[in-house]
């Protein structure tokens, strides 16, 4: 849930809560205040009636009778005045029910006791409570409409205003996170805002890209550099040997020494080629925009290598029957990849060996495609390391193997998420799968 | 044939000088891209050797001068840089071809020679060795108006022999020339050897190959 659902579900939410508990409360709140004010206005009938009390005397209200009794037409009030026990004091407030003329009502009563002339009266002043409860309901009702109707606007305005106020951060995550893609070559647009918060987001993420990208180019100079300083006194040293070995006084033997000395720098040169390889793949410089039909690839491989079966006698059997084209991959990379695979399959294989090459599609929209050679195989315990730089299969077979060709797959298969298995068994041979995740499967013919 | 080669690394540049000479082209050297332009502004030339990683001027710009300030040569661009963009780059701004350092100066000659073919159309196309006529324009090897038929591999390796006649050719620099960067480092094993039979058994069916030598221990040469 992103943060402004998750900000409208709250704003919502919360107020309807409020709505909630304001509704509940309120016949509690009304019922108090009506209480406040009656008990208010009670107090205020007795003091009057006190005042006409302490003027006329008692017998003003009583005119001979024993006790005095009035009420309101609607029995919405009533007063009562009654001698008692002299010394007596009350004063309290409270509800009760009061029988008048076989009407049992509700009444808020305020009972006070007070001396007058030669004895101790008690006096009751009474006020209806039902009239109160009466306005209760319908109260409560247009409160909640009206305060519903409140929170509609406010929510409205408020989803609005937070839209609004979110608008940026939508807009850095769109422009700055979402769709950007390592090493974040273009440049930063910052996202015009005047919430300081996301000033200093956009700037942070602008000022990382920025350092990201500096640090990229960093890299990728330092390879390119690095290959200049290594490739020249290479080339300086080959075209030596070149122009030396194209001098016609030079005799066989020195002709036979110069060969031998061509064939260490040429060592050299695809040591340096390989790591300067490897190195560019790490550092992300080529591009992954191509598609690449599979039996296509395999084609090209085969025809680059053929003369190598030819050599060794290895009879090859290929059968890629899923028509697969590949997407978001470095033609270039690929090709060296299956290459390097294949030709070791060639390289470690017996003398009229063979290889087999055939794929899978698989049901989770993977696929896979092995290669599986006659060879020499790897030892269980050096399968982990192969793929290290400078180890070689086997130690002590002469061949000129370097060790960087199964680091080149290894790196070209990281830098497309392509996972390489290896089952092997000694003097039988060696499987190599190439598993491509679905990602980078297209649509198929 | 003149060329001006414009590079800075001095030792570098004396021997691809040496090697041009001796292969009867005109060779002038520039150290700096400035000097280059200059001379380029003065002399024509047929072919310009730039190196892109000049100290003074960025390679890809000084392409865009030269081509402004003699648009017939034919440019090739050496670079030890190993970027891909440069290249592609540099084949857009309109180099005709593209090496990277360190190349061999068989290499360079025989993109020269192709070059040459393409754009001045003055090389002979067709070469005569024996009894065989061969063209390199149409890539046929032919024997009294006879096609003889030869595969891709087995063609470049007969060419590249001839274009360098009378000089030892080595089975590692045949099959970098052949393969390229997939040439493999077991330099021992025979399948020069096998593509060089293969050429041998087809063209004597027609006429005597005494002209393709094995020389025992080096490698290939065709005599003429």
């Amino acid at each position: 849930m992103n943060l402004i659902s998750k900000l409208t579900l709250f704003i919502t939410l919360s107020k309807l809560a409020i709505v909630l508990l304001f509704v509940i409360t309120l016949p509690y709140l009304i019922g108090g205040i009506a209480r406040t004010y009656t008990d208010y206005y009670l107090r205020q009938q007795q003091e009057k009636v006190l005042e006409v009390v302490s003027k006329n005397g008692v017998e003003s209200y009583l005119q001979g009778e024993e006790s005095y009794g009035s009420y309101t037409m609607l029995k919405e009030e009533y007063i009562s005045l009654e001698p008692v026990a002299k010394g007596l004091t009350i004063d309290t407030v409270y509800t009760d029910q009061r029988i008048i003329e076989q009407d049992t009502l509700n009444y808020r009563v305020l009972t006070y006791s007070f001396p007058a002339d030669s004895g101790t009266y008690m006096m009751e002043v009474g006020k209806t409570i039902d009239t109160i409860d009466q306005y209760n309901r319908p109260l409560q009702r247009i409160a909640t409409y009206v305060l519903l109707g409140l929170i509609l606007i406010t929510l409205v305005i408020d989803l609005f205003y937070t839209r609004y106020l979110l608008r940026p951060l939508r807009k850095i995550i769109n422009t700055k996170i979402r769709n950007r893609k390592f090493p974040f070559n273009e440049n930063s647009i910052p996202v015009k805002t005047s919430t300081t918060d996301f000033q200093y987001l956009d700037n942070s993420l602008i000022g990382l890209m920025q350092q990201i990208h500096e640090a990229f180019e960093k890299e990728r100079e330092f390879t390119a550099n690095a290959s200049h300083e290594l490739m020249t006194p290479i080339g300086i040293l080959q075209n030596k040997i070149e122009n030396l070995m194209g001098e016609p006084e030079v005799s066989e033997l020195v002709q036979e020494r110069l060969i031998g000395m061509q064939r260490t720098l040429n060592r050299l040169k695809r040591i340096v080629h390989s790591l300067l390889l490897i190195s560019r793949i790490e550092n992300e410089q080529f591009s992954k925009k191509e598609s690449l039909s599979v039996t296509e690839l395999f084609a090209d491989v085969l025809d680059e290598i053929s003369h190598r079966l030819n050599e060794k006698e290895i009879s090859l059997e290929t059968s890629i029957s899923n028509q697969i084209i590949l997407i978001n991959i470095n033609r270039d990379l690929l090709f060296q990849l299956v290459y390097n695979l294949v030709n070791n399959a060639i390289r470690y294989n017996k003398a009229n060996g063979s290889i087999q090459i055939w794929d899978q599609l698989n049901s989770d929209g993977s696929y896979e495609v092995s290669i599986t050679d006659t060879g020499i195989g790897i030892p269980e315990e050096e399968i982990g390391t192969i793929f290290n730089r400078f180890k070689k299969a086997n130690q002590s077979e002469e061949s000129a193997g370097y060790g960087l060709g199964l680091s080149i797959v290894k790196s070209i298969a990281d830098y497309h998420q392509i996972k390489i298995d290896i089952i092997s068994e000694i003097s039988e041979g060696t499987t190599f799968t190439i598993l491509f995740p679905k990602e980078l499967i297209g649509n198929r013919d | 044939m003149k060329v001006l080669l414009i590079e800075d690394e001095k030792t570098l540049a004396y021997e691809v000088e040496a090697f041009l000479k001796k292969a009867f082209y005109i060779c002038d050297l520039a150290h700096t891209a400035r000097k280059g332009l200059e001379m380029l502004g003065v002399n024509p030339y047929d072919f310009v050797l730039l190196d892109l990683g000049l100290p003074d001027l960025d390679g890809l710009k000084v392409l865009q001068e030269a081509k402004k300030l003699n648009p017939d040569a034919a440019y090739i661009i050496l670079t030890a840089r190993g970027n891909i963009e440069d290249r592609i780059v540099g084949l857009d701004l309109g180099a005709d071809d593209y090496l990277p350092k360190p190349f061999s100066l068989l290499e360079l000659q025989s993109r020269m020679q192709a070059i040459s073919r393409r754009k001045f159309n003055v090389s002979t196309h067709e070469l005569n060795l024996g009894e065989f006529i061969i063209d390199l324009q149409k890539r046929v090897v032919s024997h009294s108006g006879k096609e003889i038929e030869l595969t891709r591999k087995e063609f470049d390796l007969l060419s590249y022999l001839l274009l360098h006649k009378n000089r030892v050719l080595t089975r590692m620099q045949l099959s970098e020339h052949i393969w390229g960067t997939f040439a493999d480092d077991d330099y021992d094993s025979n399948y020069i050897d096998v593509h060089v039979k293969n050429v041998r058994k087809k063209l004597s069916a027609f006429g005597p190959v005494e002209w393709l030598e094995t020389v025992r221990g080096v490698g290939y040469k065709i005599r003429n």
